[in-house]
């Protein structure tokens, strides 16, 4: 038995699962280590469970969102499909700058990503915290689970119309704000003209409000020269930027907080630009096939990553989560490893600078650096 | 329910028990002299089904008027379903629904709740998302659920977008109901003719030229035409694909519109106006075929092993060819 297998072994003698509901309804699938994927598996009761992952010891373990008449069928249209939890996948891998940053930094990225679907889902959506559990991948993301009961024979389009909310794909930006026609009256002239006003109503229309009040509030809280900066960075021209910051009197954020702009031309050239930069900030980056995939197979809480050695942890507070502390299951006992590359690394609340080669570690890090493949024993 | 209100939306449950009630045999209603009117209309609300999609109205006066309105609908139902042809039970349970829209569009606050309440809808000041999303046609973007005012689960829906969200969820039921029934067989015989002539009227419509092998079309597309074909409605995004690939590939507009035509909720004014826009012809701009990842995110690929290496459904037509 191979390192790795050993200490998944030491940990599926005790393991903390945290059981799905209607247990003997779900489909469950295995990898091995170094074997393909066991799948169409049913279990009765979490003792069977318990003694399969003690007896195999996989690397990865799954189980399916769906409910069925029969989770052991073969064939997917012979299981029967009853209904199915909503899923959520928040995945480091797809932001955008994934690439070029840490593991720790993108834990840290993909923690906004999460904190933002959190409030789609309780503001907008209206679940309630009880209703949604969070679970750490295990890897670079989260999982929300959503557990009620009118969401669940939702079909993959509906689902899909959800995920598409959260995401903000489809949404008419050019609703959001809409163009007024000011009479004559109003103005005490002659002459008309046009003014934007944004909807302060539920849903997205909101979120732009309140992003584009903070927006305003904050550039006027900057310094002159520092808010300039940043005005000339969405709007593209200082000369423009320079009016925009003059304008910006305690009274006009008043009044863009009642959702009237401004019909300043300087205010109309700047609105698109910063709308589409609201927009990008808003939106939440949930990965769509996941949830509009009505059969999907997910991790099981309480089980390890083969690719990490962390634990599939449930979140309590997605601001105090720590993956790299409250995922760990593995104790401090020194181990020789040799480790491929340097790398400096934070886990378990100590700091390590490691310069490649035989060096004595905590097991915890040693279980992570090898199945992230960073070092060998 | 008053007979008045029955005889509008004769597919409620309320509508049902008072058929019940009143005690008529199918055998009279098919064969009685004086249930003449109601099989005469029941004919017509086929009729006006599958040629017009959408059941007219006629002058109700009395009481009469009313009963054989109420019976011609048990007559019209027993009549689409002798054509087993699931076609025409998407097209007859739309231009039902369709009727009920233009009904409820004008009718008062107690109706319209108490429709609600058979399809389990609840209404307290806005809609749960859930049902929304069951009934609310997303593939139009004003439709879509991210452009919609969502607050707490709810939202917020003015007089003629709760009729059109029961429409969809009447048009479900109907053909729910027609699909698991099925027609006596004397309903074969009495209305044997003017089913047959419907028949023609349905074959007669254009069929797809085959010098476009759909055999070399990539599964994506074929997908979206054998949606069309078998008359399930198509989300608009596999519309405008299916529109612009045909137009790319040398098809012209009566042949794309002739192939529309197997939609159930097809609009010839409607449908044409789509096929201008996306090719080019009002528009003045000529819409590409979306690539194959496109395809993918709007999810309906379904690669097959000549898919492999191919980015653009065009590509694999051409490569075929």
């Amino acid at each position: 038995m191979n390192f790795l297998k050993r200490k998944f072994f030491s940990y599926y003698l005790h393991p903390k699962i945290i059981f799905p509901n209607r247990i003997d309804r779900r489909e469950y699938a295995f990898i091995p280590f170094g074997g393909e994927m066991r799948r169409h598996l049913a279990f009765a009761s979490k003792e069977k469970i318990l003694e399969y992952l003690k007896n195999e010891v996989p690397a990865h373990a799954y189980y399916s969102s769906a409910y069925y008449l029969h989770p052991s069928a073969e064939r997917m249209d012979e299981k029967k499909w009853m209904g199915a939890d909503l899923i959520f996948d928040l995945d480091a891998d797809h932001l955008p700058n994934a690439s070029q940053m840490s593991y720790e930094q993108s834990l840290e990225e993909v923690k906004k990503e999460a904190r933002k679907l959190l409030s789609f889902l309780t503001d907008d959506f209206g679940f309630s915290e009880n209703e949604i559990e969070i679970y750490f991948s295990g890897s670079r993301g989260y999982h929300f689970h959503l557990k009620n009961s009118r969401i669940l024979s939702l079909g993959s389009q509906e689902r899909r119309e959800i995920v598409d909310y959260v995401t903000g794909r489809g949404l008419i930006i050019e609703n959001v704000l809409r163009e007024r026609i000011i009479p004559k009256k109003e103005l005490g002239d002659k002459f008309t003209d046009k003014t934007i006003e944004i909807d302060i109503k539920p849903g997205w229309k909101k979120r732009f409000a309140h992003a584009l009040v903070n927006f305003f509030k904050e550039i006027k809280a900057k310094e002159k020269e520092e808010a300039i900066n940043a005005l000339i960075e969405i709007g593209k021209s200082r000369k423009v930027a320079e009016e925009l910051y003059d304008l910006l009197t305690d009274e006009r954020i008043k009044r863009i907080e009642e959702g009237k702009i401004d019909q300043a031309t300087s205010f109309k050239k700047i609105i698109k630009p910063l709308m589409e930069k609201i927009f990008i900030s808003l939106q939440s980056g949930a990965d769509e096939p996941v949830t509009s995939d009505i059969k999907r197979l997910i991790r099981l809480p309480g089980s390890l990553h083969g690719k990490s050695g962390l634990m599939v942890a449930k979140v309590n507070s997605i601001d105090d989560f720590n993956p790299l502390c409250d995922a760990v299951v593995f104790g401090s006992e020194e181990i020789e490893v040799n480790v491929v590359k340097p790398l400096s690394i934070r886990m378990m609340e100590n700091n390590f600078e490691l310069r490649g080669g035989k060096e004595k570690l905590p097991e915890y890090l040693a279980v992570f650096l090898i199945a992230r493949g960073f070092a060998t024993i | 329910m008053e007979l008045v209100k029955i005889s509008r939306y004769p597919f409620l449950s309320e509508a049902r028990e008072w058929v019940k009630s009143r005690g008529v045999s199918i055998e009279e209603i098919l064969d009685d002299i004086i249930y003449e009117r109601a099989r005469r209309r029941g004919v017509e609300r086929v009729r006006q089904a599958i040629i017009e999609g959408i059941v007219r109205d006629i002058p109700l006066v009395n009481e009469v008027d009313f009963e054989m309105e109420i019976y011609s609908y048990a007559i019209a139902r027993m009549i689409a379903v002798a054509f087993e042809n699931d076609y025409v039970l998407r097209r007859y349970a739309l231009a039902e629904a369709k009727r009920a829209y233009e009904k409820m569009k004008e009718d008062d606050e107690e109706t319209i709740s108490s429709i609600l309440k058979e399809f389990k809808i609840e209404y307290n000041d806005g809609i749960h998302f859930s049902d929304y999303l069951r009934y609310a046609p997303t593939w139009d973007a004003k439709w879509k659920l991210v452009n919609r005012e969502l607050s707490n689960g709810y939202l917020k829906l003015n007089k003629h977008e709760i009729a059109r969200i029961l429409q969809e969820a009447i048009s479900k039921k109907i053909y729910h109901e027609l699909s698991y029934m099925f027609a006596p067989p004397e309903v074969k015989k009495i209305f044997g003719d003017e089913i047959n002539l419907l028949k023609n009227k349905i074959s007669f419509k254009k069929e797809f030229k085959k010098e476009k092998n759909i055999s070399d079309f990539p599964p994506c597309i074929s997908s979206v035409i054998s949606s069309i074909n078998s008359g399930r409605n198509v989300p608009h995004v596999a519309r405008f694909t299916l529109v612009a690939f045909l137009n790319e590939i040398g098809m012209d507009e009566k042949e794309i519109l002739a192939l529309f035509s197997k939609s159930p909720d097809f609009n010839e004014e409607k449908a044409l106006y789509q096929i201008h826009h996306i090719t080019g012809k009002i528009s003045s701009t000529v819409y590409a075929v979306p690539k194959c990842s496109t395809i993918s995110t709007w999810g309906f690929c379904f690669p097959d092993e000549k898919c492999r290496g191919i980015f653009h459904p065009v590509m694999y037509y051409r490569r075929k060819k």
